[in-house]
């Protein structure tokens, strides 16, 4: 059976075809029946529903050989260069995510696939759109393995790991080199420790995982990682809470959101509010016409379904990228874990973030709550709840730590306080940039670029407040867009672009942006090339004392 | 992917304290001690542009004409439809319409030349400029460190005027401004220079 694989390859679980083939069934089906359900239900006999249920069977079976043939040519390895996949039966394809350029590893759980046990690997390389590499589905504690296998290839790269890990043993003795924490938190190892022996009787955090980073840093081998033991040996508790949380149950705690504050979140979001309300009105008065107009009847209603579907669809994708929330810091950045039907894991080391965005709408700044979204090269845009979203709504203390694990060094005296400012002090008290002619009364009173060492940020919105972040160090290319009308404003409009997003810096005062332009151009040329992969900058929290923020927050609700 | 290891390597320091500062006083992270020559400012004169811009071939004009002429028939085309058409109906407001194709092709026909001329590049120490528009103009910086592939392109009209397209991506999601109209020497001898530089001063994401 293994005999056809290469050395080093394996197949996924056996069970992967049903997981699979079930998804092509649905699919066909859902087609099938979207298409003809009105004529379905009107002449419906049991002799229809016995010829359907027919060819449902036999589109399961078909579904499933089909997968379980692709299953059966599907392989992956992983060795030092990186990640090998094999597939396809007929014509094969070698897929290959080479060392360096893997951004990050997450492990994603569909309904079906946890109920079964297994998990998804998805490794994401760096590049523009579908640039990412799944290997499912395996096992849940294998995909754990895997997914510490991988980030430790790619360690040379990954900015939180010491060089030590570089070439540390691959596969088996992970312990080690998972251990050696991460080059930034290690310098505050002994901080970090104190803080998770802290924490551990205040909070639900359980005994085995609380102490493993504060265990690695002082290697002391009295307490091992619940997810380094064999499944079988570890305690029970330990172990349904590793997999209730999917694994991220070490490190320091950095976020953890409790349902109540993120279902008041959303009641408490207007755009989120406004746009339910009017979809559901909206969808209210188009069914009620189509009534009113051709009578009651299922066929009217068909092509509304997916309508009506998306509605519900979007709440629940909002409540479910939200549900569950805990982020923690580990060797390789932080680590995330969230969802409800599928839950999804997944890291994102603070070398790999091209920008960053804070959010506050109106009716969070009593609580103070904000929502942080990164732009990571490879990792698509449009992923709702997809790995770009780190913190779905974070206490202030939340967003200090994360954003204190994540993001660059602004350049500030200090960089929590400013950005604190950028969000709440009216827009009008912010020094930078703002447009320059009266006419442009509103972006005058809401938008501001401000250029501090580190990065530009532009800072927008009147109700909804939003911050964006953009490294200098990140920036890809620049340009200066001119018109008749800016032209008559003064006014010049500049656009950064940084991988995988670009960000518009509109209506800028002409003499400004060319300024601007010219230091932002001298950094894109020349800024990047003075921090190697090795040295990132190191976001400022990870190196500062994370006790401090840690004491803090233990005081506060969850 | 990283730095050559002759580059200096300036640890990233934060420096100035206190408060968001002034956003126009440009203070990099690494200043400009390292003896790289700072990056060519754009000049806002009658058009956007940096001093020394070099124009893309004159040939390019006869080009966009030769390349232009299905465009042009279908407007003409268009615009005899809708005069036949008020003709032959009694809505003589129909003839109006016409007034757009042929708009499309006066434009064309007398802006051409000053489109091509406002096109021009800079291949500077550091990065490559292009600039391009008239009314509406954009000027565009791509690092040479940045540049991800280069592709020079060579339609058939193109190629009967000796003429090619340079088209650079770089890491950013949007593709990366292409310069047309250049002599293929010079597009040749660009791709090197970007090639080369690239490697040399090649920098991560």
């Amino acid at each position: 059976m293994s005999s056809a694989l290469p050395p080093g390859h394996r197949r996924t679980h056996p069970l992967t075809p049903l997981v699979t083939g079930w998804r092509i069934v649905v699919g066909a089906v859902a087609v099938l029946t979207a298409q003809n359900l009105a004529a379905l239900v009107g002449d419906f006999t049991v002799r229809r529903l016995l010829i359907g249920l027919g060819v449902l069977g036999a589109a399961v079976v078909i579904g499933v050989v089909v997968s379980a043939l692709s299953w059966w040519a599907t392989s992956y390895g992983v060795d030092a260069d990186g990640v090998v996949r094999r597939s396809g039966l007929l014509s094969r394809t070698r897929q290959f995510a080479p060392r360096a350029r893997i951004e990050s590893v997450s492990l994603e759980r569909p309904l079906l696939a946890r109920l079964l046990g297994l998990a998804k690997v998805r490794i994401e390389v760096a590049g523009g759109g579908e640039s990412y590499l799944d290997i499912a589905y395996v096992r849940s504690a294998e995909a754990e393995d895997l997914r510490r296998r991988i980030l430790e290839v790619a360690a040379g790269t990954v900015p939180g790991a010491g060089p030590a890990t570089v070439d540390g043993p691959a596969p088996g003795a992970g312990a080690s080199a998972d251990g050696g924490p991460a080059g930034a938190t290690g310098a505050a190892g002994a901080e970090t420790s104190g803080t998770a022996a802290a924490r551990a009787p205040g909070t639900p955090v359980d005994p085995g995982a609380a102490p493993a980073i504060g265990a690695a840093a002082t290697s002391s081998p009295g307490a091992p990682d619940p997810a380094d033991r064999p499944a079988g040996e570890g305690d029970l508790a330990a172990r349904a809470r590793a997999i209730l949380h999917d694994g991220v149950t070490d490190g320091e705690l950095i976020a953890e959101i409790p349902t109540e504050r993120l279902v008041r979140s959303l009641l408490r979001d207007s755009s989120f509010l406004l746009g339910l309300a009017a979809s559901v009105i909206g969808l209210g008065v188009t069914i009620a016409l189509a009534i009113w107009q051709e009578g009651l009847s299922i066929a009217i209603l068909v092509p509304l379904l997916p309508a009506v579907i998306a509605v519900p669809r979007y709440v629940f994708g909002r409540i479910e990228s939200g549900w569950g929330f805990v982020s923690r810091v580990s060797d390789s950045g932080l680590r995330m874990r969230r969802g409800l039907a599928n839950t999804r894991a997944d890291t994102i080391a603070p070398g790999r973030i091209q920008r960053l965005e804070l959010r506050r709408p109106l009716l969070w700044r009593a609580p103070r709550w904000t929502a942080v979204t990164v732009t990571v090269a490879g990792i698509d845009e449009d992923e709702d709840g997809g790995a770009r979203s780190v913190l779905p709504v974070g206490t202030p203390d939340e967003l200090a730590s994360t954003i204190g694990h994540l993001a660059p060094p602004l350049g500030t005296g200090d960089d929590l306080a400013a950005l604190e400012r950028l969000l709440t002090a009216p827009a009008r008290e912010l020094p930078g940039l703002r447009a320059p002619h009266p006419l442009q009364w509103y972006a005058r009173r809401t938008v501001v670029t401000v250029l501090l060492p580190g990065a530009v940020v532009r800072r927008s919105g009147l109700l909804a407040r939003r911050v964006q972040i953009v490294p200098r160090d990140r920036v890809q290319e620049l340009s200066v867009g001119d018109g008749p009308l800016a032209r008559r404003l003064g006014s010049l409009d500049l656009s950064v672009a940084v991988a995988g997003h670009t960000v518009e810096l509109d209506a800028l005062p002409r003499a400004d942006a060319l300024v601007l332009h010219a230091a932002l151009a001298l950094d894109a040329a020349t800024a990047r090339r003075y921090t190697k992969r090795d040295g990132w900058p190191v976001p400022p929290l990870a190196a500062a004392a994370p006790a401090a923020s840690g004491a803090s927050r233990t005081g506060e609700g969850r | 992917m990283t730095s050559s290891p002759d580059e200096p390597t300036a640890p990233h320091e934060p420096t100035a304290p206190g408060e968001p500062t002034a956003p126009v006083e440009h203070s990099t992270p690494h200043g400009t001690a390292a003896g790289h020559e700072p990056a060519p400012t754009i000049r806002d004169g009658r058009l956007l542009g940096v001093d020394g811009l070099r124009p893309v071939s004159p040939s390019l004009v006869p080009a966009r004409y030769l390349a232009a002429i299905p465009g042009y028939v279908i407007a003409l085309a268009l615009a005899v439809g809708a005069v036949v058409l008020a003709a032959i109906t009694s809505w003589w407001w129909i003839a109006a319409v016409a007034v757009v194709p042929l708009a499309v092709i006066v434009q064309s026909l007398l802006l051409t030349p000053r489109r091509v001329r406002a096109i021009g590049y800079l291949d500077g120490e550091q990065e490559l400029v292009i600039a391009r528009g008239v009314m509406f103009r954009t000027v565009s910086t791509v690092p040479y460190g940045r540049v991800q592939s280069v592709t020079i392109g060579e339609g058939p009209i193109e190629r009967r005027y000796g003429l090619a397209t340079l088209e650079l991506t770089t890491g950013a999601s949007d593709e990366a401004p292409s310069l047309p109209g250049l002599p293929r020497d010079e597009a040749e001898r660009l791709r090197g220079l970007l090639a080369e530089r690239g490697v040399d001063r090649m920098a991560a994401l």
